[in-house]
């Protein structure tokens, strides 16, 4: 080590796994944090709406309708899935002890997907949208991630296939399990909608069945399939356990499938019904991920303030835990009770896309992104920066929309309320989460920064390594001649 | 670069990826799976409609939904309603409430729900003198209307009148129809109130 001078410690050494996930990974997780910035500003704009209903109203393409789902589908499309995506990849090239099967192909296919989602986010603000909610990219969009997605989940298989190591980690089936997962969901529910629309009610009932397995189920696998391996890895303990992640993985996939069917949805009633007992069932999932936060911490969280990648990752899993339960309060509520048609639903699907999914994932890119350069992120301080802004963001845009939410659905059943007056009552709470939002949004520019820094020192290094190689050469040339 | 190096912002170089120990489930777990499952089953069983596809909350079950339909025996509301409207409705209005001076109301009124018996032998003889319908006399003549009807129109026009505008009476069949007229044996005198009271 001693003898190798600090440019080569910077790059060299690296594993196969992390070299060939390189290019890759630069493709798909920077264009991500870009889509994060974009998504954020959008939504940010679509919530400054509530409280200045002038503010942009002219463009037709920056009205409420369009912003809102933009901003939305540009933080699902353009963030979290890319993201978990390439964090699957170089998991699954890690743990099998491999590199990366295709990386080339990846690269292409990264850049066209985050074309597809350039191509949706215009789309929706040009008014192409479709109509159904996490499923507004217009077709042309859609074929562009799919043939995208087709290349990265091959590439992902074939990865996990030629793994040296044949014993398998609990992350690998989650991941896995996510691959195929996501083209089952995402085709059927396109086709059903979009491509051969089933009749009537039916495409509501597709619609919430595709969004409940995205947030939940698919979410759920990736988002806990990076935290169950940052937690043993960064801690340098064993996870607990082996069984209890596997009970977590069949709650998960068993129950978690059928939820998302609101109790007034006017279809038959056994399918409101089913979701019901399923979203309680699928809460063992939620009780089993807090038992092996739990254990493997050995009830000692502190140790979670010991790196931000574990803050990120313990933050994640608490969201996943209460936004479950928040789901299960839901359809558990009286009859009377309209919870789910109240601000409650949005803050406890914010929490669940980002209190746990997107925290999951800033864990998993903080953790994995020096891995591939060989260095350090250029400003670590703002790592930590960035987790206080999510975290204390998030709680700040969520609590305030469930409370309101619970007030608005309290006036809802008041017959003196104005329909109105009690949309005028959440008001404050809106101003409130408005600034959570404002937050996150500082944090993702922290996130921008760093990664930008963090290939520019990389590339810059390339050059100086290059320079430096040309240099020894030369002048190897002069002593022997 | 040592093994324990493994935070955020540092490499890994040595490879000790993480293992999972085999700590067994809690039972608890187990035994609330078990306790969920029998709740969910229960509560599927109450209100889940059996996979029927007509059955929506708030109803339970198909025979709770049928408790609530409209009383037909059989009997089709659409024709009823056609030949009220085409025979009936000029004097006593589609919606059955009447015409002041020409025919008394059929929502809510004590002749239309009542006696089957007294009910069907009005429109095949006709009704005329002092009648009192909702509290209100009325002295006009009504002529036999549905003496022409078959008696499955009789039959169906009647059920319609008795579930329709708020009405909730058993419905009337053919047969029902068929024995009344075979009872009036060809009678064309015009009933009075006091007659049809006679009737059970
Ligand atoms: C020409 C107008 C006219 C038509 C058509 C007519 N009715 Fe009447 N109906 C009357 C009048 C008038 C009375 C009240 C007679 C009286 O005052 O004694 C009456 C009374 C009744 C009553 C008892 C009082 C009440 O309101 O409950 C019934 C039952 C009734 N009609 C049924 C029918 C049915 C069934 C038809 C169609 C098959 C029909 N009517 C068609 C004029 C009509």
């Amino acid at each position: 080590m001693s003898s190798k001078s600090a440019f080569q410690t910077a790059t060299g050494d690296s594993l196969p796994a992390d070299i060939s996930c390189r290019w890759p990974l630069f493709v798909l997780l920077s264009g991500a944090v870009f889509w994060l910035l974009a998504g954020s500003i959008l939504t940010l704009i679509g919530t400054i709406k509530f409280h200045a209903p002038d503010f942009l109203a002219e463009p037709a393409w920056l009205t409420y309708g369009r912003v809102r789902p933009a901003g939305l589908n540009a933080m699902i499309y353009g963030f979290c899935l890319p993201s978990a995506l390439g964090l699957t990849l170089w998991l699954l090239a890690r743990l099998g002890r491999t590199t990366l099967a295709g990386a080339i192909p990846v690269v292409f296919g990264g850049l066209l997907w985050h074309l597809g989602v350039g191509a949706g986010v215009v789309g929706v603000l040009s008014g192409d949208a479709t109509g159904f909610e996490h499923l507004e990219f217009p077709s042309y969009a859609v074929a562009m991630i799919a043939a995208s997605y087709l290349v990265l989940g091959v590439a992902g298989v074939l990865t996990f296939r030629q793994r040296a190591e044949r014993g398998l980690f609990v992350t690998q089936w989650f991941l896995l399990a996510a691959i195929f997962w996501f083209p089952w969901i995402y085709s059927t529910a396109t086709i059903l909608t979009s491509v051969y629309p089933v009749r009537g009610m039916a495409q509501a009932v597709v619609g919430w069945w595709f969004s409940a397995n995205l947030i939940l189920v698919w979410f759920g696998l990736v988002g806990l399939g990076i935290v169950f391996y940052l937690l043993p890895r960064l801690l340098d303990r064993e996870l607990e356990s082996h069984y209890l992640a596997m009970f977590v993985f069949w709650m998960l996939i068993l129950f978690g499938t059928w939820t998302g069917i609101p109790k007034t949805a006017p279809v038959p009633a056994w399918i409101p019904m089913m979701s019901k007992v399923t979203t309680v069932l699928a809460g063992l999932a939620l009780l089993g991920a807090a038992l092996i936060l739990h254990r493997t911490l050995g009830a000692d969280y502190r140790l979670l303030s010991t790196d931000p990648s574990l803050m990120f990752a313990g933050f994640a899993v608490a969201s996943f835990v209460i936004a479950g339960f928040m789901g299960i309060a839901e359809v558990l509520s009286g009859a009377s009770s309209m919870l789910h048609l109240s601000w409650y639903a949005t803050a406890r699907s914010w929490l669940q896309l980002y209190g746990f999914f997107a925290m999951a994932l800033f864990a998993g890119i903080y953790y994995v992104w020096p891995q591939l350069t060989g260095r350090p992120f250029p400003l670590p301080r703002l790592v930590r920066l960035h987790f206080w802004l999510a975290a204390s963001g998030v709680m700040l845009a969520v609590i305030p929309l469930a409370v309101g939410g619970i007030v608005q659905d309290g006036n809802h059943a008041n017959p003196e309320m104005a329909f109105v007056d009690v949309a005028k009552g959440t008001l404050t709470f809106l101003r409130i989460s408005s600034i959570g939002d404002v937050l996150t949004l500082a944090g993702h520019f922290l996130l921008a920064l760093n990664v930008l820094l963090a290939i520019g020192a990389f590339c810059w290094d390339r050059v100086r390594i290059a320079l430096r190689t040309a240099t020894i050469e030369l002048q190897e040339q002069g002593v022997n001649s | 670069m040592s093994s324990g190096m493994r935070a955020t912002g540092t490499r890994d170089t040595v490879v000790a990826e993480p293992k999972a120990s085999r700590a067994p489930v809690p039972v608890w777990l187990f035994f609330l799976l078990f306790v969920l499952l029998f709740w969910a089953m229960y509560e599927f069983d109450r209100r889940g409609g059996w996979f029927h596809s007509q059955v929506y909350t708030p109803y339970r079950s198909l025979a709770e939904l049928q408790r609530y339909q409209p009383a037909t025996g059989g009997i089709s509301l659409e024709r009823g309603k056609v030949v009220y409207e085409t025979v009936c409705a000029l004097c006593h209005n589609t919606d059955g409430s009447g015409k002041p001076n020409q025919a008394p109301p059929l929502s809510g009124a004590d002749w239309v729900v009542g006696s089957p018996d007294r009910l069907i032998r009005i429109p095949l003889a006709g009704l005329t003198g002092p009648i009192e319908v909702k509290g209100q006399t009325w002295n006009l003549a009504m002529p036999a209307m549905g003496a022409a009807l078959s008696d499955d129109d009789l039959a169906a026009v009647l059920t319609y009148m008795r579930s329709a505008w708020g009405n909730q009476a058993e419905a009337i069949t053919p047969d029902q129809v068929a024995a009344v007229r075979a009872a009036l044996a060809g009678r064309m005198q015009p009933y009075t109130a006091a007659e049809l009271q006679a009737i059970p």
